[in-house]
């Protein structure tokens, strides 16, 4: 639904489902997904970092799948289930990924985190047994420049022991 | 508590994404800032027409030049070194994305269109980029400024720091070898992940409030403060999160001073967020160094003397450049004994981007260059490289040139135990042998090398101090107010495992407030390598200071002698007779009500260097520089393939006498980034410029290490301090000591494997291959 023209730039209602909740927002077509998460739902968890698809900072789930958000129209998200860093946790509990990022000292400055842990969670969607190297491969495109990613590495491998010895105890 | 491996205390808020950057602040009403910057390396500024700027609708104010005050601004301002930098231009500007006029509009559309809309008037000048060219006869003037004691026909030096010492003439008559080479490191940038940003909202009482990504926010009020003509009591920096930093978030910034006046002029909140673009093109990174190392040395390798002269391309504006070649004299001095030294550091003006500290400033360029030459001079003599080092380095109880004690040295440690743990000798020698044979035929080849380094733990410059405060609540948890501010390195982690030891209280038990000018008490901040030694010396303090008085008080109410008694998870108690024992709150209780409402609060301060009035001269290197000194010897494995030149660090190995390590997990954070950081600036990454213009500003273009890169580490700890109580300690940097043995030793392990010596970053050996 167009709602208004301003500069000659068409502004519309869309509806956007983030974390399980519907957010009726208005966009210009322009905009995209990192913009409208940050500048108006205020869901600053999810970082702007380069703006041009090129650090990773910014990546969110789309239908499960790791997505940069900077690079994705926030129009194509309509009918679309996004997941941002803030819908890990639930009823307040941090999730085993979290955890261990914490335990395993894979966070320093945290900017690169809420990126790297949604580009993880959309590793283990698609892979829930990845080699280290599907592990590297699957980061790749996310930078950290304080951890030089060993302990980033030892935290996702740890879930992923622990995750396929709780399905074989079972 | 400590030298445990405790989990950061601020990981909850970092994973879930609650952690508040400056980039995550938004205020109602909020103002967007963009700058209009210099299109020209070097120009004088005939006009400025921002009339038609003004009129576009949603452009709330536009500063230039002229509505700033004639304040300049400079990393240091000494005598010796005015500062020299406007925060907008005034007159004239020397490089490329200097900045001109500031726009705060009500988004970045219109800002950018206002941008676009104000028109310039230059007059071109001649520029110069590269240091040679800018020193001769006919370069032209980047400034007026002439250093009073120069006596090198130079132009455009804008710092110079020289000290020599010990019998030269001596050294050259005992000499059986002298070798000389150029060294060059390229120009790097620190890449923190977080870009820069400020925003600042000026209250209605007449507060200016600044949130900014930063290493420390005394540092940045004083600065503000000076350049904004404003009272220190009228400026409060708030925390924020930090997005990491490198040495690249301390100087003062113009977008600082412009969102600040701005928000001055409209009375709105003001934010300014760079671009990655800007800041890889234009915001201040580390510094590029030419290096001409002549050294000599006694038959068995002994070193007899060295001459250096370090040519350091600071940029338009002297930046921390002439820290950085005091630094340098410093770095040729640490890990060895020079018995005779002649140093001359330049520091000179370009028409390129200002630059700035760098984790390791200065370190890694020197190291470099001395640990390669070192390789060379034992090859040469037919000795190995772990020998040669171990007959060189400090031990404990030198002192130091410029009159500093070490106090403790774990180098000859450091080399012994990576010697064994890594097999170097026989691996070095192996591959020695059959690249010097052409044995080796295969295309990927295996090379080792080792690095050694040195670093200083703080130094004397402003704030010069940090001090700290305990307050209890009434159930007996912990309140820290501190003015740290941490920038990813575990800062507020390290001051509570300090505060649980000395109270022996659970960590969860602390609450660190931390990073406010107008809340917290004064500190040094995130940089000198100085924060766990100052700020963690400083908190120790308080925290033993509100455990006297809790003991003191117990006692009267147990009846006992204070020294009988310790105490644990906010219960004090008799060390005989543990059943006796009164907890923390009713401690409190009784003292508040005992002692005319005193609810106990511990103070605490620190300042390094305490014999010393000022930190060390900039001019000659003489004074007292630092308290405690850390050593390493790093151990790099690689594998080059011969056929496209592409280097892979396979491992790295760093033993390391950090003094004592209050959490191994975040040490062990240290120098896995540090040897990351250093396996970029080895192998693949470099700012290009051309005539003052950055040719690969964007991640994309500027490699830095991804995941598929990362090095396997291992760590050796060589602990040479004890963690004392009612005792301050000398506990040494781990921050940015570490990257500088791991560049010379990748460097050393390439020429191992292949033959080809790099002398220059980073390494290139495919035009290198015969």
């Amino acid at each position: 639904m167009t709602v208004m023209i301003n500069k000659g730039v068409k502004k519309r209602l869309i509806t956007l489902n983030i974390n399980d909740r519907d957010y009726h927002v208005i966009i210009d077509d322009r905009d995209t997904l990192l913009y409208i998460l940050r500048d108006k739902l205020m869901l600053t968890g999810t970082k702007d970092a380069c703006g041009v698809g090129e650090c990773g900072a910014c990546t969110v789930l789309v239908d499960g799948k790791a997505v940069l958000s900077c690079l994705m129209l926030a129009i194509d998200g309509q009918g679309k289930k996004i997941t941002t860093v803030e819908g890990l946790a639930k009823d307040g509990k941090l999730t085993d990924l979290q955890k261990a990022f914490i335990q395993y000292g894979a966070i320093q400055c945290g900017y690169c985190t809420s990126g790297m842990l949604m580009s993880v969670v959309g590793l283990f969607n698609t892979n829930p047994n990845p080699t280290k190297n599907d592990i590297k491969k699957a980061i790749e495109g996310n930078i950290c420049r304080c951890t030089g990613y060993n302990k980033i590495i030892d935290a996702i491998e740890a879930v992923k022991d622990k995750r396929l010895k709780d399905k074989n105890d079972r | 508590m400590i030298g445990r491996r405790i989990p950061r205390i601020d990981g909850p808020i970092k994973a879930t994404g609650e952690a508040k950057y400056t980039t995550d602040i938004y205020l109602p009403d909020m103002l967007v800032a963009k700058m209009l910057r210099s299109p020209l390396p070097h120009a004088k500024i005939l006009n400025i027409d921002i009339s038609k700027a003004k009129k576009i609708p949603g452009v709330k104010a536009i500063i230039t030049g002229r509505d700033a005050w004639d304040i300049r601004h400079g990393f240091v301002e000494t005598p010796r070194y005015p500062a020299d930098q406007y925060c907008l231009a005034n007159d004239r500007v020397r490089y490329i994305g200097e900045e001109i006029a500031c726009v705060a509009a009500v988004d970045e559309d219109t800002a950018y269109e206002a941008i676009d809309a104000i028109k310039v008037t230059y007059e071109e000048l001649p520029a110069v980029f590269d240091i040679f060219e800018a020193i001769k006869p006919d370069a032209p003037d980047i400034h007026e400024f002439r250093l009073p004691d120069l006596i090198e026909p130079f132009k455009n030096v804008g710092g110079r720091c020289a000290n020599s010492f010990g019998d030269m003439e001596a050294a050259f008559k005992k000499a059986y070898l002298i070798r000389e080479d150029r060294f060059e490191t390229q120009l790097r940038t620190h890449c923190y992940l977080e870009p820069q940003a400020t925003v600042a909202y000026y209250d209605v009482n007449g507060k200016l409030n600044v949130w900014t990504s930063s290493m420390g926010v005394f540092r940045k009020r004083m600065h503000l403060s000076k350049t904004l003509h404003m009272p220190l009591s009228k400026i409060r920096i708030h925390k924020s999160w930090v997005g990491g930093a490198f040495g690249g978030k301390i100087d003062l910034f113009s977008h600082e001073f412009c969102t600040s006046l701005l928000s001055i002029k409209t009375g709105k909140p003001v934010k300014y967020v760079a671009e990655r673009d800007e800041i890889f093109s234009y915001f201040r990174h580390g510094q590029p160094m030419v290096i001409d190392l002549k050294t000599l040395v006694a038959k068995d390798g002994t070193i007899l003397g060295q001459i250096v002269r370090c040519y350091n391309n600071c940029g338009a504006y002297r930046g921390s450049g002439v820290v950085c070649i005091f630094l340098c004299w410093g770095f040729i001095i640490l890990p060895y004994r020079i018995p005779a030294l002649d140093y001359i550091g330049y520091s000179i003006y370009t028409n390129n981007p200002v630059r700035a500290p760098q984790r390791g400033h200065g370190a890694p360029q020197v190291h470099f260059a001395v640990e390669s030459q070192l390789d060379i001079i034992a090859e040469e003599l037919g000795i190995d490289p772990i020998e040669i080092r171990l007959k060189n380095a400090r031990q404990k109880g030198d002192i130091l040139p410029n009159g500093d004690t070490i106090k403790n040295a774990g180098l000859i440690e450091c080399i012994e135990e990576i010697e064994k743990k890594t097999d170097f000798r026989k691996k070095y020698s192996k591959n020695l042998k059959e690249v010097k044979q052409y044995k080796n035929n295969t295309r990927f080849r295996r090379g080792i090398g080792i690095g050694v380094s040195s670093y200083f733990t703080g130094t004397l410059i402003y704030p010069h101090n940090s001090a700290a405060i305990i307050k209890f609540n009434d159930d007996g948890t912990v309140q820290c107010y501190t003015g740290a501010l941490d920038i990813g390195q575990g800062a507020e982690t390290i001051l509570a495992q300090i505060i649980a030891e000395e109270l022996s209280i659970d960590i969860k038990d602390i609450e660190i407030i931390a990073g406010d000018t107008d809340n917290t008490p004064v500190d040094i901040g995130s940089w000198i390598s100085g924060l766990t030694y100052v700020t963690g010396n400083a908190v120790k303090k308080a925290s033993e200071d509100a455990r006297k008085q809790l003991l003191s008080s117990a006692a009267i109410y147990l009846n006992v002698h204070m020294d009988s008694l310790d105490m644990r998870d906010r219960i004090i108690f008799v060390k005989d007779n543990p059943e006796r024992s009164i907890t923390f709150s009713k401690v409190l209780e009784n003292h508040i009500r005992d002692h005319k409402g005193d609810p106990i609060i511990g103070k605490g301060f620190f300042r390094g260097l305490k014999d010393a009035e000022h930190g060390p001269s900039l001019k000659n290197a003489k004074g007292a520089w630092s308290d405690s000194y850390a050593f390493d010897a790093q151990v790099a494995e690689v594998e080059v393939d011969m056929h496209t030149g592409k280097i892979k660090v396979i491992k790295a190995t760093t033993a390391h006498d950090c003094g004592f390590p209050i959490n191994p997990l975040l040490v062990e954070g240290q120098i896995d980034g540090q040897v990351s950081m250093a396996a970029g600036q080895a192998l693949s990454e470099e700012i290009i410029m051309e005539k003052g213009i950055t040719l690969n500003p964007s991640f994309l273009e500027y490699k830095l290490p991804i995941a598929t890169e990362m090095v396997e580490n291992d760590y050796i700890d060589i602990i040479t301090e004890e963690y004392k109580k009612d005792h301050h300690f000398h506990t040494k940097e781990v921050g940015e000591g570490y990257v500088s043995g791991i560049l010379a030793a990748i460097a050393n392990a390439v020429y191992n494997a292949t033959g080809v010596r790099a002398k220059r970053l980073p390494i290139r050996i495919i035009n290198n291959l015969s």
